[in-house]
């Protein structure tokens, strides 16, 4: 039987039913056509799949989407603002801190809401931010070099 | 692929409770899900019945005071206690451990119950708990009990809770004076899931240093979370040298009880085992020390 | 960096940058079409058995579920691109008879949702007659092993040889002579896209298929040759692709299945591998056995080399032919050997076929191979630099009927590397820094059908308004190739970047090109694309001539837009004003420039080699055994760099990727079984586990290439097994021979050396 499901994503409220064995990444993908977060993995380990929820990075296949119930969830489509790009996008175009892209989206979120919380972070607390997510194509150290851009105040003058 | 289930979300634990012994047949407990989910979406369970209870926030805080000591609501995630501070200032072996545990993004949604819940033997926080000589509560329809954590495990994945019984609360007893506890895990991959893990709490005497108390809890070392007292035995009650440590490391190893998989096998688990109740138990010793 | 050109050599934002980091991009992952349905694959949980039975009433029955096929409704052909050697086309990809390892496919259900395929797969009923199985090449071979395919006796699947000189006479002269075994692993390719396909055969007879390729020419040839179609009648279209490294240039069972069911159907089918199944069915790195025996002269000159290489095969040929020749080739790498031989054996197994993984066959070559020169040089007391400078190639070499070198900065790579090393100075207790090098093709010169030698082609087009189209067979996997010919394209036509459209995805489309495998497109692709380019720039410049009426002659070029005389810079005209005179005084034909490029009489493998010297830094803790990687330092030779920021993300993707095959990758099995087809239990590196990595570029130019560009970016996985290895040897001075170079090897290792 179908529950109601009622959460924020991208800054848009959406009244949605689910089957209670939905994940929240199969409602973002299918129900709300936000195809930009990928899975990768069965097993929890990849977070590819990583959104932003409430301000946390979380592993949108790995959370039954009903426990997003009332939650403001962030994936990649809602980090530019309008047509501004948010710098940590803008550093990834940059440094190339992306190949395949298939990680990317992953790699933003996760980015993003470490920033967010801990805005002058070492290099060890950003590798860690990161931690959580597999890339097979940069070997990571692009992606170090585009945060530390933002966090060094490269792109203020853009948001 | 996940069974379908009939899904509930209670909104207090006393609903919780009633609904846990209602179906307590056929059911699970899902809060974070970081573990559940895995084997659900393998479709390795299939529970008729669901019983979400991430949204408790009844279980959700971190109290002390120093004649209580610390209680963590079951619901707590990873990162709460990693960056509270709290635990920072008076049980930080317990937010270092947090800190190396998995990734971000699992201690963002997963509790401190949840995993000790999964009973997983390579899990990091049972063995800190024990070395911190921790108790829990367990709560059902029928009322409340307390056992220690180094109870709690009893097999693989396998724990002490019954059916219709939810863990409730986590108890860290105020840690004394003279006391250094601290954490250490052994893997290939940085933040990975333990080969083995050593915990150890030491406390000294105020004057002559000796080794008061001591517990030392291992990570993988067996089946279940469990003390290596024999390696305790030697140190209690004695001064500390490098020579009584090294000695404590070997008698650990000895009384494990590692499994061999792909992984490592279960002699260099041993191996490990003896290194690392030696290094960390130095650690311990020189935390204790500290003023 | 040169400030010679406009647009090559300067970092760029790559040309499907901003598609990828706002989540638009649309990878086969995420497409979804009308009336499409949801494909899955039943597999065989054993590792060799008959087929007696396959019964799918009951799953049929299953509401939802469309249709079924079994290998009854394939038309019995064998894949494989091998148009000289038959017998190697020996994977029907949906079993008829035999089931030859545990993953092979039997079944495939397309239904209304992935739920319901999947739940229909437990209802059909397979009945199997286990046969024994072998898993071991060594044992495979034996007299009265378990025997996979008819045409193979003793399993031996392919067998090559190369040779010069004379090497049993060469020992003979040497003063030191080292023999070795070593042994090396599997690894998987781990593209955090798995493969998958939409195939969406419609009534009119023709194929359409989106799938994660390298090359959707090979893709399309072989479903054709599959489904007895003719080859135009498919489409093959590459939407961006989530990583190949290897593993997506054969036709794989997801492409295969979806095109049966789709066919059976006249319904769109999707079916995208789980993660296990990417771990389990799909192909893998080449494990072998690896003998060597290597002589030198006392001054450190080699003289002779022998090298016997048994690899496991898995069940099926896949591209392992070549795998087993390159292994071959690059064991004499990068080093002048006077007298060698290579015996290469590949044996079939019952385990998951093994192929081409990011090296083809060369990280297994240079492990041993750089193993060994540390072990000869610490025998001789040489330096191990000093070593590999007095014996490796230098340009114009030939190595002796196999390949001409014309660039190659291994000079340089090594001059780099020792100041490296010097500055670096003295390392902690347990430090140790170990160097590896390379020699590898900037895309092979062989092709494995329909013509003898690779090809690219490519067609640009000119639009009235000066944008430009770049159409090209030429497969972005995530690798940036799309990116670096748009450069090569915009330097030789004079314009920037942001004009040019690159149009790489669709067979219907662009030109044939082989696809992205030997590091090809930069120079093979890239060489078409100027080309191409050149063309429509000459028939541009024909109308600036009328325009400009210059004395016959100055020449003209063309460079931000401005097309001007060379010898009088200050001339010039618009290129856009040329542009639309050139289209409009031609009755609005676009102007079209034609390009290609085959790699003719360029010798057996590459016409052009890139180059690398590479110092792996580790500390050991000799207690435990685990290696920590420090730095990583890399001087390596890519001829002139097209895209800087790119070449640098290769070179650290690259390190990743060869450290994870060195030190924690690994596919154990039992009796066929991958044990671990899982991303925890499957242990990469992460971010934090990364040590720091240095590119340095030497300048070198490649006659060959386009620019003087050649390959950068799979030469680089090579030296890094070797160079730990070495590297952990100069730290604690024990040798792992066996990968990976695992914490409990070392332990041990060490524990005996005390002994």
């Amino acid at each position: 039987m179908k529950k109601e499901l009622r959460l924020t994503v991208n800054g848009q409220p959406y009244e949605l039913y689910v089957k209670p064995n939905s994940l929240l990444v199969e409602v973002l993908r299918n129900d709300l056509g936000l195809t930009g977060t990928k899975r990768g993995c069965e097993s929890s380990s990849c977070g590819i799949c990583t959104v932003i929820l409430n301000g946390m990075a979380v592993k949108s296949c790995s959370m039954l989407a009903l426990q997003a119930d009332g939650a403001e969830v962030v994936t990649v489509e809602g980090l530019a603002n309008g047509g501004k790009l948010h710098p940590l996008q803008k550093a990834f175009l940059d440094y190339g801190a992306y190949q395949c892209g298939f990680c990317t989206a992953g790699m933003l979120t996760s980015a993003k809401a470490f920033l967010d919380e801990t805005p002058k972070p070492t290099e060890e607390q950003m590798r860690e931010a990161i931690d959580g997510n597999i890339c097979r194509c940069t070997g990571y150290n692009s992606i170090i070099r585009a945060m530390r851009a933002v966090v060094n105040g490269e792109y203020e003058e853009t948001r | 692929m996940i069974n379908d289930f009939e899904y509930f979300a209670p909104k207090t634990v006393k609903e919780a409770l009633t609904l846990l012994d209602k179906y307590r047949d056929d059911y699970k407990i899902i809060a974070g899900g970081q573990s559940l989910l895995i084997i659900m979406r393998q479709g390795l369970i299939k529970p008729e019945h669901l019983i979400d209870i991430k949204g408790l926030s009844e279980l959700n805080y971190i109290k002390f005071d120093a004649k209580k000591g610390l209680r963590v609501g079951a619901l707590t995630t990873h990162r709460t206690i990693e960056k509270s501070p709290i635990i920072k200032k008076s049980f930080g072996v317990l937010a270092e451990m947090e800190n190396r545990l998995a990734s971000i993004q699992t201690r963002n949604w997963g509790s401190i119950g949840g995993n000790l819940c999964h009973g997983d033997p390579a899990g990091d926080p049972a063995p800190v708990l024990i070395s911190l000589n921790s108790t829990l509560t367990i709560a059902s329809i029928n009322g409340e009990r307390n056992m220690l954590v180094e109870d709690f495990f009893l097999d693989y994945f396998e724990t002490a809770l019954e059916h219709g019984e939810l863990l409730t609360e986590i108890q860290v007893p105020t840690i004394s004076p003279n006391t250094g506890a601290a954490y250490t895990k052994f893997n290939v991959i940085e933040n990975d899931m333990a080969t083995v893990g050593v915990a150890v709490s030491i406390t000294l005497a105020p004057k002559g240093g000796h080794c008061k108390d001591l517990r030392i809890a291992l990570a993988n070392g067996a089946p279940r979370s469990m003390r290596a007292k024999q390696a305790e035995e030697l140190l209690r009650g004695k001064k500390i040298t490098d020579h009584l440590l090294k000695e404590a490391g070997e008698i650990a190893s000895a009384e494990a009880d590692p499994i061999s998989d792909i992984h490592a096998s279960a002699e260099y688990r041993q191996e490990l085992l003896k290194i690392l109740v030696n290094r960390v138990g130095k650690e311990a010793l020189s935390r204790a020390k500290k003023p | 960096m040169s400030d010679k050109y406009a647009v090559i050599g300067k970092s760029h934002i790559r040309v499907d940058g901003h598609a990828k980091v706002t989540g638009s991009a649309k990878y086969t992952f995420d497409i979804v079409l009308p009336n499409m349905l949801y494909g899955k694959i039943l597999r065989s949980p054993h590792p060799h058995a008959k087929i007696l039975k396959i019964d799918t009433r009951q799953a049929e029955k299953m509401i939802g579920v469309k249709a079924i096929v079994t290998g009854k409704d394939t038309l019995g052909h064998k894949n494989g691109p091998w148009r000289r050697f038959p017998e190697l086309c020996d994977e029907e990809i949906l079993c008829r008879e035999k089931v030859r390892y545990i993953g092979d496919a039997v079944a495939a259900v397309a239904a209304v949702d992935e739920d319901t395929a999947e739940a229909a797969l437990d209802l059909i009923d397979v009945e199997y007659e286990p046969l024994p199985a072998v898993f071991d090449p060594l044992e495979a071979m034996k007299e009265g092993a378990p025997q996979l395919h008819e045409h193979a006796e003793r399993n031996i699947n392919v067998t090559r040889r190369i040779e010069w000189g004379d090497v049993n006479v060469a020992f003979d002269k040497c003063d030191t002579i080292l023999e070795e075994q070593f042994h090396t692993s599997s690894q998987a390719h781990l593209c955090m896209e798995t493969h998958g396909a939409v195939a969406d055969f419609g009534y009119d007879g023709k194929l359409t298929v989106w799938t994660s390729t390298q090359s959707n020419y090979y893709i399309q040839v072989l479903l054709a040759a599959m489904l007895g179609m003719r080859e135009g009648d498919v489409r093959v279209i590459k939407p961006p692709s989530g990583g190949g490294f290897g593993s997506k240039f054969e036709l794989d069972s997801a492409q295969f299945c979806a095109s049966l069911l789709s066919q059976k159907l006249c319904r769109p089918v999707k079916i995208i591998l789980t993660r296990e199944e990417e771990f389990t069915a799909t192909k893998r790195k080449t494990p072998m056995y690896y003998y060597v025996k290597m002589g030198a002269k006392k001054d450190g000159t080699l003289l002779a080399k022998e090298v016997r290489v048994v690899t496991e095969g898995g069940a099926y040929t896949a591209m392992g032919s070549t795998a087993l020749y390159l292994t071959g080739f690059y064991s004499c790498m990068p080093y002048k050997w006077s007298n060698y031989r290579y015996d290469g054996y590949r044996v079939y197994t019952n385990t998951a076929p093994t192929s081409a993984l990011r090296g083809f066959g060369a990280p297994q070559a240079y492990f041993a191979g750089e193993s060994m020169m540390d072990m000869l040089a610490a025998e001789m007391k040489m330096d191990p630099i000093e070593i590999r400078r007095k014996n490796a190639v230098t340009p114009n070499y030939e190595v002796p009927g196999q390949a001409y070198i014309q660039s190659c900065g291994l000079g340089e790579c090594y001059d780099a590397i020792e100041k490296y090393m010097k500055e670096r100075g003295k390392l902690p207790l347990n430090g140790g820094i170990g160097i590896g090098n390379y020699a590898f093709m900037s895309g092979g010169i062989f092709n494995w059908f329909n013509t003898p030698y690779a090809f690219s082609a490519v067609i640009v087009k000119i639009n009235i308004d000066g944008k430009v189209d770049l159409f090209t067979g030429a497969c972005d996997t995530g690798q940036g190739s799309d990116t670096t010919l748009a450069i090569i394209c915009a330097e030789e036509l004079g314009v920037h970047l942001e004009d040019i459209r690159v149009h790489a995805d669709d067979t219907d489309l662009g030109p044939a090109d082989l696809g992205s495998w030997g590091s090809r497109e930069t120079l093979m692709n890239g060489n078409a694309v100027r080309m191409a380019a050149a063309d429509a720039k000459r028939q541009l410049l024909e109308f600036a001539y009328a325009k400009m009426k210059p004395n016959v002659v100055y020449d003209l070029d063309i460079k931000d837009h401005k097309i001007y005389m060379i010898d009088r810079p200050e001339r010039y005209v618009s290129y856009f004003d040329i542009v639309q005179d050139a289209i409009r005084g031609k009755e609005g034909q676009t102007i079209i420039g034609r390009g290609h490029y085959t790699p003719h009489r360029k010798g057996m493998v590459s016409p052009a080699w890139g180059f690398g010297v590479q110092a792996v830094e580790v500390e050991v803790d000799s207690e435990t055994g685990k290696v920590k990687l420090i730095e990583i330092v890399t001087a390596h030779d890519c001829g002139q760099v097209i895209n800087p920021v790119g070449v640098l993300g290769q070179v650290e993707g690259a390190t990743m990727l060869a450290a994870g095959g060195a030190f924690c990758e690994d596919q154990p099995m039992d009796n066929g079984k991958i044990l671990n087809p899982s991303i925890g239990d499957y242990k990469v590196l992460r971010s934090v586990d990364m040590p720091k990595t240095i590119g340095i570029e030497v300048d070198t130019y490649e006659p060959e290439g386009p620019f003087g560009a050649k390959e950068a970016g799979e030469g680089l996985t090579s030296p890094t097994a070797g160079a730990m290895a070495n590297a952990v040897y100069n730290a604690v001075g024990v040798r792992i021979k066996d990968l990976p170079i695992t914490p409990e090897k070392v332990l041990k290792a060490l524990k005996e050396k005390e002994k």
